[in-house]
């Protein structure tokens, strides 16, 4: 099954520390000061605050994820036990976004070494000229796949809000709530 | 002249009130419902800018329903050219001010750069986080174009002449004891506001800044052939606070506003930018003499203990007229909140106690208020480690990174004393001739005219 980070609303005090930490780790130059982060600023997850609950909500690498099901040129696979976007597929139609029920992707603009990246082809009309056009991508939390100590937005929260589920500890809590709900049925009986 | 007292702000279309700056503020100077927007008590506020180092609430690209960015941009004194992301928790900055003033030909351009700065300043241009660039930064501030790039490091080494002497005088001859040190302005305004009885204990010594504010105005138009007036001076500082102690309205010795802006540290690496600098491509310059000169003792202020040691260095030698036999004061670095030490001074067992961090001084106070502390002389520092952690230094944007981001500023700053040639206040050539020229002795006439200052009592 594939593995996903989600976090307690509970816990959360909406300090988007998690934001910062996901862009810092998708980032290819050492950007740890505010005033070099002019490059690339596109966090995978999004803390949402209302009037009575914050939480960052991010990608829950679906098993039948609607997003790479309607992805017209295949830019979306199931990878190891995620859901993956491949960039230099990515056409940027948008229909992925439309689909997430979560709200998870955004578009944005694709940066290599620090530079925006511009298409080769279409470019842009304004008034008698063409200029050139970003190349634009769907972008989501991709887990730190490439992070060798797992999901940046875990490490840094201050408050211990995200938990990473993964199989074997969605099994133990799925058997421990069996277990309660066993402990419960025996109390109905004995009542009887 | 009235001091503007709101510096550090909270935007309140962005902040998110988690409260995270409440737990680090060392004065409990921010307010505010857990989940709402806070809101700053600048009667408690020190401007330290922690809160503004430790803000993660940002405005993304491209929010919606909040005021533009270029408006924010405008409201927070910041250039337009800026690309780093809006926090909630800002100071207002002044960069617009000096890009005007260097553009003005009727002005002489004098610009000072605290110590602190040289080992941050790199990390705004993608640099490892401490890099230590003294000559980088003098040739970008060439480069913007002031007339002269003096330093903080030699009124750093002034103030150790005026400092130490005090210190001296204060014991031999029976003045208020412990002396605190006075060069940390959020410091002061802390003692003036919450323990105003114990104002004479402050060292009467203006901070560096502000000696180098009215040495520039004075000794400086003079070597230059200058009219006073015309001397338009920027200071470069790791601190926020900095840019209410130049506005202290007592803080015109010069007949003249001693130092006209402060710069943070970020704010000058985004003027650096505006202006189309390739920081990490400049070749290397030297700061210009007399009033750039200076040794180790000076720029070791930048860390916490650093004013101790450097005024241990030269008190030694006045003390004693013998060499010191380590110039490395070891037992005076650290940074652990509050460090006591004793020093053989001669005769003299001096006693001495070095605090990073305002939060924990409070203790410390309580004893001297009690009559309980014995010791001689004391150091203060509001921010965690020093200046090289002030609330003007590049932001570190992970929690994670921040202690590696101290460790290598405090690093570069004690790898900089050690490879300098001089390493003593007291053996700096050019403070000698400024002596010599121009100020006579330490805490004489002159030096107490324009070196020295006077504090206020702030509680309501």
């Amino acid at each position: 099954m594939n593995c996903f980070v989600v976090a307690n609303p509970d816990k959360c005090i909406g300090c988007r520390t998690c934001e910062i930490a996901c862009v810092v780790a998708h980032s290819d130059k050492s950007l740890f000061t505010a005033g070099t982060a002019e490059v690339e600023f596109n966090p995978r997850l999004k803390v949402i605050k209302t009037a009575t609950v914050s939480a960052p909500i991010q990608c829950r690498h679906c098993e039948n994820a609607p997003c790479a099901n309607v992805c017209p040129v295949g830019a979306i696979t199931n990878k190891g036990n995620s859901i993956q976007v491949d960039p230099a597929a990515c056409v940027g139609c948008k229909t992925c976004m439309l689909a997430c029920p979560f709200g998870a992707i955004d578009l944005v603009s694709e940066y290599y070494e620090g530079e925006k990246c511009l298409q080769e082809g279409l470019k842009i009309s304004q008034g008698a000229g063409l200029c050139a056009k970003d190349r634009i991508i769907a972008n989501k939390c991709d887990l730190c796949v490439d992070r060798p100590g797992g999901p940046a937005c875990i490490e840094v929260c201050p408050t211990a809000a995200f938990q990473l589920v993964k199989n074997d500890n969605m099994a133990n809590s799925i058997q421990a709530k069996r277990k309660q709900s066993v402990t419960e049925l025996s109390i109905l009986r004995n009542r009887r | 002249m009235s001091v503007d007292l709101g510096i550090i702000k909270i935007d309140q279309e962005l902040c998110t009130g988690c409260r995270r700056c409440a737990e680090i503020c060392p004065v409990n100077a921010i307010e505010g419902n857990q989940g709402e927007p806070q809101t700053i008590n600048v009667e408690r506020c020190v401007v330290c800018g922690q809160c503004v180092q430790k803000c993660s609430a940002y405005a993304a690209a491209f929010e919606e329903g909040i005021t533009s960015r270029d408006v924010k941009l405008v409201e927070r004194g910041m250039l337009t050219s800026v690309k780093e992301p809006l926090f909630a928790a800002y100071n207002v900055g002044h960069a617009k001010v000096v890009k005007d003033g260097l553009a003005n030909p009727t002005l002489f351009k004098v610009v000072q750069s605290a110590p602190a700065v040289r080992v941050a300043i790199a990390e705004e241009f993608g640099l490892p986080l401490g890099s230590l660039t003294p000559g980088k930064m003098a040739a970008a501030l060439h480069s913007l174009g002031f007339d002269k790039v003096y330093d903080t490091n030699f009124t750093a080494d002034l103030t150790i002449m005026e400092e130490g002497s005090e210190l001296i005088e204060r014991v031999t001859k029976g003045g208020t004891l412990p002396m605190f040190t006075s060069c940390c302005p959020a410091w002061v305004k802390f003692v003036e506001q919450a323990y105003p009885e114990l104002i004479p204990h402050l060292s009467s010594c203006k901070s560096p800044q502000q000696m180098a504010g009215v040495v520039f105005k004075t000794y400086g138009a003079k070597i230059n052939n200058i009219e006073p007036a015309r001397v338009f001076s920027v200071s470069i500082m790791p601190c926020t606070c900095k840019k209410f102690e130049c506005d202290r309205p007592e803080m015109n010795d010069s007949g003249f506003k001693d130092v006209d802006v402060v710069l943070t540290t970020r704010e000058l690496a985004n003027l650096i930018k505006d202006a189309g600098i390739d920081f990490n491509s400049l070749p290397e310059r030297e700061f210009d003499a007399p009033l750039g000169t200076y040794s180790g003792a000076g720029t070791i202020f930048g860390a916490t203990g650093g004013v101790m040691e450097a005024a241990l260095r030269t008190a030694y030698e006045l003390i004693t007229k013998q060499p010191i036999p380590d110039v490395d004061v070891k037992i005076a670095r650290g940074g652990e909140g509050v460090r006591r030490t004793t020093v053989q001074v001669g005769d003299l067992e001096l006693k001495v106690v070095i605090v990073s961090g305002l939060k924990h001084v409070v203790p410390v106070l309580e004893e001297i208020k009690a009559g309980k502390a014995d010791f001689h002389f004391m150091e203060v520092m509001t921010c965690p480690v020093g200046c090289v952690s002030g609330g003007g230094q590049p932001k570190v944007l992970l929690e994670t990174e921040k202690e590696t981001a101290h460790q290598n500023r405090t690093a570069a700053t004690y790898e900089h004393d050690a490879k300098l040639a001089l390493r003593k206040s007291h053996e700096n050539p050019d403070i000698k001739k400024i002596y010599d020229e121009f100020l006579g002795e330490p805490l004489g006439h002159e030096s107490h005219h324009l070196l020295h200052t006077k504090y206020t009592a702030r509680k309501g």
